[in-house]
């Protein structure tokens, strides 16, 4: 399975992280450029910018947002106070959400084939957020623009969840 | 199984048919169904926008460009000059539609859209399946007593006893 990318909200509705993997270009095309191979294995650290030419990651982020707080709201709404979306699919990609008792939304977005990653968000949750960021005491309580998510820790540690937990 | 209701959305994103078959989800007032609607119709539209874009080549294009420009552009792959743009799909086989299904913990909301725009929301029991079979019997149902009553008016709410009943009847021999 291919993770595509994360986010985190906090419950001012602020994205504190994002993330986006991006998976290593189609073989036809690495073929004809041997000598980059190893360029391409670092591309996926890097914060892609090529293919979003016209909307940036922040307005994606904003986009995701509005999706699952409308359809949390809606589901809350027709199933009762105590639901809570799991995941939707469409065509060609999953998105999984997982919301804290404190409001703080994670959200993944996977290809089709994964399974439901509900237990994995909450890993990351107790696993990482709370570890590296919730009990780091040079931490912020608040986190506006991602400060104090955005340490080497957390980022590492998610980094490897992603890539050996995951796939 | 279960199917506790079905929601029909026109393709400007107002209510047309809204029906419940079984107890299970709460109850909400016309006004409340009709920005359900409304809302649903909005988040469909993004869900369809934000999917992830994987770029062809991020690292070939920009360090071999000066070497493999005389390489024919792959054929099936939309391919254009400036390297921002080339893009795919994860499937590239089929089109990016907009949210298809979605699970809760209580209910599974399965979303049909037709090729003109019409969406069939249907709101099941999250654990059955064959959702794809209730959903191609509504349509045809839809298609025979809707579409073809001519006292219908298009983009109008749904008002025939014909449908109702023969809805009514399909969905509750299958239970």
């Amino acid at each position: 399975m291919v993770v595509y990318s994360f986010y985190i909200f906090d419950r001012h509705a602020e994205c504190i992280y994002n993330r986006r993997w991006v998976p290593r270009p189609s073989s036809m095309i690495g073929k004809s450029s041997r000598p980059t191979s190893e360029t391409s294995t670092t591309t996926n650290t890097l914060p892609p910018v090529l293919g979003h030419s016209a909307r940036t990651t922040d307005d994606d982020a904003k986009l995701i947002f509005g999706t699952v707080f409308s359809l949390r709201n809606m589901v809350r709404k027709l199933g009762g106070e105590d639901d809570s979306f799991v995941t939707y699919r469409t065509s060609q990609y999953k998105l999984h959400y997982y919301e804290t008792p404190t409001n703080i939304k994670f959200v993944m977005l996977t290809d089709l084939k994964s399974p439901s990653m509900r237990v994995a968000l909450q890993q990351i949750y107790i696993n990482l957020y709370v570890e590296y960021v919730v009990k780091n005491p040079l931490s912020p309580v608040e986190h506006p623009g991602g400060v104090g998510v955005n340490n080497e820790l957390f980022e590492e540690s998610l980094e490897q969840f992603v890539t050996r937990v995951l796939s | 199984m279960t199917v506790f209701s079905l929601i029909i959305i026109n393709k400007a994103g107002g209510l047309v048919y809204q029906r419940e078959f079984q107890p299970g989800l709460r109850k909400l007032s016309t006004n409340d169904y009709l920005v359900l609607a409304g809302t649903f119709h909005g988040v469909h539209a993004i869900t369809r926008s934000i999917t992830p874009k994987l770029p062809l080549s991020t690292a070939s294009t920009a360090a071999t460009t000066p070497t493999s420009s005389n390489m024919p552009p792959t054929p099936g792959i939309p391919n254009s000059f400036t390297p921002g743009s080339a893009f795919t799909f994860p499937n590239p086989g089929t089109p990016a539609t907009g949210l298809e299904c979605l699970e809760t913990d209580k209910f599974r909301l399965t979303c049909f859209q037709t090729l003109t725009g019409t969406k069939f929301l249907l709101f099941t029991d999250p654990i059955m399946g064959n959702i794809d079979v209730v959903m191609k019997k509504v349509y045809e149902l839809y298609a025979d007593y809707v579409m073809k009553n001519p006292f219908y008016q298009l983009e109008m709410p749904v008002r025939c006893e014909a449908f109702d009943r023969h809805l009514g009847g399909w969905l509750r021999g299958r239970t």
